[in-house]
Parts: C-alpha cells; sequence; structure tokens
C-alpha cells in the first residue's frame, strides 16, 4: 500500500514540475479565465438600472431652458445619462441603435407661464418617447420622469396628491448582476480546467508513447489517474482562487454566504469535473477522439447546467433533464452559498449528487481507461 | 561451470487473425549471460519480448522469469526486470535527475541517481531535459532508467538502432559492465556485428520459429564444418575497422 502512494506522489511531483515550465499550460490556467472574466465581467457588472437619453427641446421659454440646464448639471449622479443629439432624427437615429433608451420631447409650448388663479405658474407635458417593443425602458422610464415633476410641482407649491405609491427594496444588500454570473463562470472555469485541459494532455501522451515505460513497471492505471487526479483538482482550485481574488478586487464581488461551505464545495466540485476529464482521457485513444467527446460533452453541460441561463426559462421537460447533468448541482450549490446564504443543510442535496457523480465518474474513469 | 537457467521459455505462442506470430518458441537463458535473439524485422523478436515482460498476454505456452510464472504473476515480473522499450519517449520539461526519482517510485523506491548517472557517464547532464540529449546519450539514459529497480534480468529491445558507429561500442561496454555485475541481459537485434561482439549466446529466430541456439563462435564454426566457403578471401579488417580508426573510438555526444 506504501509502493502504491509512493508511485502516485512520484507522478504528482513530475505533473506539477513539468506544469509550471509550460508557459502554455501556465497561460490557459490564469491567465486565459483572468481575460475571460474580464470580459465578462466588464459587460455584466454594468448594472443597466440607468437610462440612456436624450432631450430634445423644442420651447423657447426660460423654465424649459433651465430645465434642460438642470438635468445635464444632475446626470452624473442621477439614474438618467443624458446623451447629446443634434436634433430629433439623430436621436431617433441612436436610439434605433441602442445608443439611447429613450428619447425626452419638450414641445413648443412646454414652460409656457399659464395664470392659474393668483399664481402663475409653468406648465406643460413633454413627451416621453421609446421604441416600440421596448414598453418596460418606457414603463420605467415615464415613471422616472412623473417623479421629476412632481418634485417639481410641490416644489413649485402645488398640494402634495393624496394618495401614493412608493417601492422599498427588501432582503439582503441588492444583488448586482455580477454576483450572479460570477458563480456560473467559476462553474465554467472548474468545467473548462477538468475537461479541455485534460482531455488534451492524456491522449497526447499515449500517442507519443509515454506511457508505454510507466506500463513497463509495476504502475496501474489507477494510480496514474488517483495521481493526475490529484494534480488536475490542485490546478483547477488555484485558477478558481485567482478568478476569486480578481472577482473580488476587480469587481466587488460580494459574498454572502459562508467561505468554508465554499471552499467545501469548490474542492468537491473540481475533483469531479477532473473525473469527467480523466473518463473522456482515458476512453479515447488520440486527441481527435477526445477533443470530440469533451465538446460533446461539454456543450449540453455548459448550457443545460444552468451555468449562464438561469433554469428557469428552460420548458419542464428539459428541466427535468437538468437535473441529470453533473455540472447542475455545482452551478445550484454555488448560487445557493454565493448568493442565497445557503446554510450547509440546505445544500446537502447538492453536495449529494455531486459526490455520486464523483463516485461513477471515477469508478469508470478508472475501468475504462486505456493504455494506448 | 554450470549455470543455472533464470529464463525458461516453453514452446510460447502469440497469434493475431489466426496466425502464429510467435509460433512455439522455446530457449533458456542463463544466470548472467547476455543472450540475443536475432533476427529480421517481423520475425517475431519484439512480439517474444513483450510476453516475457508481460506487456502482451501469452497465448500458448510458458514462461518464467527466477521461479515466476509471468502469466500467473505479471506484477511480480515488472518489479524484477527493467525493460528497455525499442523507442523510449520520456516526459518533455523534466531533468535527468527528476526523470529517474519519477522511474523509481514507480516502484515504490528511492533511487540514487548520482551513481547511476555516472554509470552511464550522464553526471555532468543530470539537470538537463532528455530532449536536449543526443542519440547515444538518451539510449544511456534510458538503459539507467532501466537500472532504478536493480532489476535480475534487463530486456533490451534493438539496443543500437540508429547510433553511430563510436556509440554503439561505447553501449556495448556499458551493457558487457551491467551483465559482469550479475544482471542477465536478454536483448533483440537484427546487427551481426553487434550479435557476434556482444551476445555471449544466441538465438536466431525468422517467421515466429527459432531456428538455432548457440554462441556465436559455435554457430560460425558449425557453418564451416558444414563445409561453407565464402567465395572471397576475408581481408583481415573491414570498412567499419577503418572508420573507427581513423576517427577513433572517442564517443561524440
Amino acid at each position: 500500500m506504501k509502493k502504491y502512494w509512493i508511485g502516485i506522489f512520484g507522478q504528482v511531483r513530475a505533473q506539477q514540475k513539468r506544469f509550471v515550465r509550460d508557459k502554455m499550460a501556465l497561460f490557459f490556467t490564469f491567465l486565459f479565465p483572468l481575460i475571460f472574466l474580464l470580459v465578462f465581467g466588464s459587460v455584466f457588472s454594468n448594472d443597466s438600472t440607468s437610462f440612456n437619453i436624450a432631450i430634445v427641446n423644442n420651447s423657447q421659454t426660460e423654465f424649459a431652458k433651465s430645465f434642460v440646464k438642470n438635468a445635464k448639471e444632475n446626470s452624473k449622479d442621477s439614474i438618467l445619462k443624458i446623451k447629446d443629439v443634434k436634433d430629433m432624427n439623430d436621436a431617433r437615429e441612436k436610439m434605433k441603435r441602442s445608443e439611447l433608451n429613450g428619447i425626452i420631447e419638450l414641445p413648443s409650448d412646454f414652460g409656457a407661464i399659464k395664470n392659474n388663479g393668483n399664481h402663475p405658474i409653468p406648465t406643460g407635458t413633454m413627451n416621453v418617447i421609446y421604441s416600440k417593443g421596448s414598453e418596460q425602458t418606457g414603463g420605467a422610464l415615464v415613471a422616472v420622469m412623473n417623479q421629476i415633476t412632481n418634485s417639481i410641482n410641490s416644489q413649485m407649491g402645488q398640494p402634495e396628491a393624496p394618495l401614493k405609491a412608493v417601492g422599498k427594496a427588501i432582503g439582503d444588500e441588492q444583488l448586482k448582476s455580477f454576483d450572479y454570473m460570477f458563480t456560473g463562470l467559476l462553474t465554467f472555469s472548474l468545467m473548462s480546467m477538468g475537461i479541455f485541459g485534460l482531455s488534451n494532455q492524456i491522449p497526447a501522451e499515449k500517442k507519443r508513447g509515454l506511457y508505454r515505460r510507466l506500463r513497463a513497471a509495476p504502475f496501474t492505471s489507477g494510480q496514474l489517474i488517483i495521481s493526475t487526479a490529484i494534480h488536475y483538482t490542485t490546478i483547477s482550485l488555484l485558477s478558481l482562487v485567482m478568478m476569486v481574488i480578481a472577482g473580488t478586487l476587480i469587481f466587488h464581488f460580494n459574498m454572502r454566504g459562508d467561505w468554508a461551505l465554499f471552499v467545501m464545495m469548490s474542492v468537491l466540485s473540481a475533483f469531479m469535473t477532473v473525473g469527467v476529464g480523466l473518463l473522456i482521457a482515458g476512453l479515447s485513444e488520440n486527441e481527435d477522439q477526445s477533443s470530440s467527446l469533451s465538446n460533446l460533452i461539454s456543450f449540453p453541460m455548459m448550457f443545460l447546467s444552468g451555468t449562464f441561463f438561469p433554469l428557469h426559462l428552460f420548458p419542464e421537460w428539459l428541466r427535468s433533464v437538468a437535473q441529470f447533468i453533473p455540472l447542475t448541482p455545482v452551478t445550484d450549490g454555488f448560487r445557493l452559498i454565493m448568493t442565497e446564504h445557503a446554510s450547509f443543510m440546505e445544500v446537502l442535496p447538492q453536495f449529494g449528487v455531486i459526490a455520486a457523480w464523483t463516485f461513477a465518474v471515477y469508478f469508470l474513469a478508472i475501468k475504462l481507461f486505456r493504455w494506448e | 561451470m554450470k549455470l543455472e537457467p533464470i529464463i525458461k521459455v516453453d514452446k510460447l505462442v502469440k497469434t493475431y487473425d489466426g496466425n502464429n506470430v510467435v509460433d512455439g518458441v522455446s530457449f533458456e537463458v542463463k544466470k548472467g549471460e547476455i543472450f540475443g535473439i536475432l533476427g529480421p524485422n517481423g520475425a517475431g523478436k519484439t512480439t517474444t519480448l513483450e510476453m516475457l515482460e508481460a506487456l502482451r498476454p501469452i497465448d500458448g505456452g510458458t514462461a518464467t522469469i527466477d521461479g515466476i510464472d509471468v502469466a500467473k504473476k505479471p506484477k511480480d515480473i515488472k518489479n524484477i526486470i527493467g525493460i528497455q522499450l525499442q523507442s523510449t519517449a520520456f516526459y518533455d520539461k523534466l531533468t535527468l535527475r527528476e526523470q529517474l526519482k519519477m522511474f523509481g517510485s514507480l516502484y515504490g523506491r528511492t533511487v540514487d541517481t548520482e551513481a547511476l548517472l555516472a554509470k552511464v557517464q550522464l553526471t555532468e547532464k543530470a539537470k538537463n531535459y532528455v530532449e536536449q540529449l543526443s542519440g547515444g546519450q538518451k539510449q544511456r539514459f534510458a538503459i539507467a532508467s532501466t537500472l532504478v529497480n536493480n532489476p535480475k534480468v534487463l530486456f533490451l529491445d534493438e539496443p543500437t538502432t540508429g547510433l553511430d558507429p563510436q556509440a554503439r561500442r561505447n553501449l556495448w561496454d556499458l551493457i558487457k559492465e551491467i551483465r559482469d555485475e550479475g544482471i542477465t541481459i536478454l536483448l533483440t537485434t537484427h546487427y551481426m556485428d553487434e550479435a557476434e561482439l556482444l551476445c555471449d549466446r544466441l538465438a536466431i529466430m525468422d517467421s515466429g520459429k527459432i531456428i538455432t541456439i548457440d554462441t556465436p563462435h559455435n554457430l560460425i564454426q558449425q557453418l564451416l564444418a558444414r563445409g561453407f566457403k565464402k567465395e572471397q578471401v576475408v581481408e583481415q579488417a573491414n570498412l567499419e575497422d577503418v572508420f573507427i580508426d581513423l576517427t577513433g573510438k572517442a564517443i561524440r555526444d
């Protein structure tokens, strides 16, 4: 038994040394996921709760002019980002290209003074223009503009409306879309490290005849699989740690749950996904076989496990299929822990399913391994 | 001097698609000798060797090494033998010293890497990668890697193929040194000079069968006794002797 483990750790050490000397491998382990994170992170960290709008002023009144001026001055810390346009046509063109979410049009009589009783006050109706099909944005924009006009009205001494509705957020601090996407990105990183990294290397080494010398010794396929699993689990966890650090420093990722639970989940998940890669790599005779097999397995896995698209968007039958995909409990587990503050008991089902997959995958990997 | 046979092979058979690639091969190898299997390509030399190394299943007959049945206890066999494959591929980006340690770990052993590297004259290359070695150095390193488990029997499959004359002679000396330490060596070759100069005894193999077994000297005497005469009188030296005389014996790595 002792000799068994000496053999395993001899391989682990050899693989680690080769890994740190391999610039390509280092790039794909550390730099590539970081680039990926930066791209995805900058897309998603830009929470789209702000509106890009243009104001087209057709009115010459003092009130209209000061309204536009005030709006522009307050634009910085407001959810309304005001963009410059030449005229209405230019604004519409920009809205077509989605550069603008909406246009505020001030008609020519906007701000005209009307004598309402004894108080001369400016009046007018502004038009909120939005594209057909983006009613949600339009509705939100109308609500925002109503709020602004209401506050101007009350400043001008208009009585407050007797009935009002006010929105209030509940729960933890706001969940940023980056936080949600980040958990998916971690799952994706585990999968690509486990499946794509591994399934290339082992068949390439088979083809070069590297394993023939190992086989000439009393060294078993089980030992080779365990040693490779140790090595690859370590590096995919290192890659994960680096992503978590970058996510926290650059995008202010907000960890809601328990770090210890997150670590346990990561280690088990990394070990399991490496097992999937080992199964593919062990089965395949060469790189062609392994690359088609790993694409065949990883793409449905990626899309059906909820890594990038929330599962509730899927039809019922597809959701039940998704439950049988090994990556689904990983995605769910990360989300539950990292964004929903789940306790150990709450993620116990996910741990259970991942553990079951781990056993199945390693059992098959050792059984079906081919030396050449 | 009567030496005990350490390898006993009895009517060994390997069948592929109904053809007997190895067809009832029997021979014995004595402890501490260099035994060569000489034959053309495709004669079944490598297949025979791989069956003895427990790398290929034996389809018929029996083979024992040091009293251990190869078919029944392949793992025990692998522990007491060293194997040099016809073309050994090594891990890249791993120094010679690291490679030897890794090979030792396969047997659950720690290796005296310095002594091994010194034996094959590669001490100053200890920190180099295998991909930086010349053909002759690589072959010597391959032999060092077969010695990590102090084997009783060493299998060498065409050890000098592709080497220049100096490197071949150097390797022959190394193989003889290893024999003199008491390790039995079974090798295959298709070079006549190698068979004649290196091997203590020879089996000549063709089409899966062993035709004859004896010492190189006896085989030549038997041929002459049958009245064989070369058409031309042989000169007392050949072109290789000229080459070695002019370029020297020193190894060129």
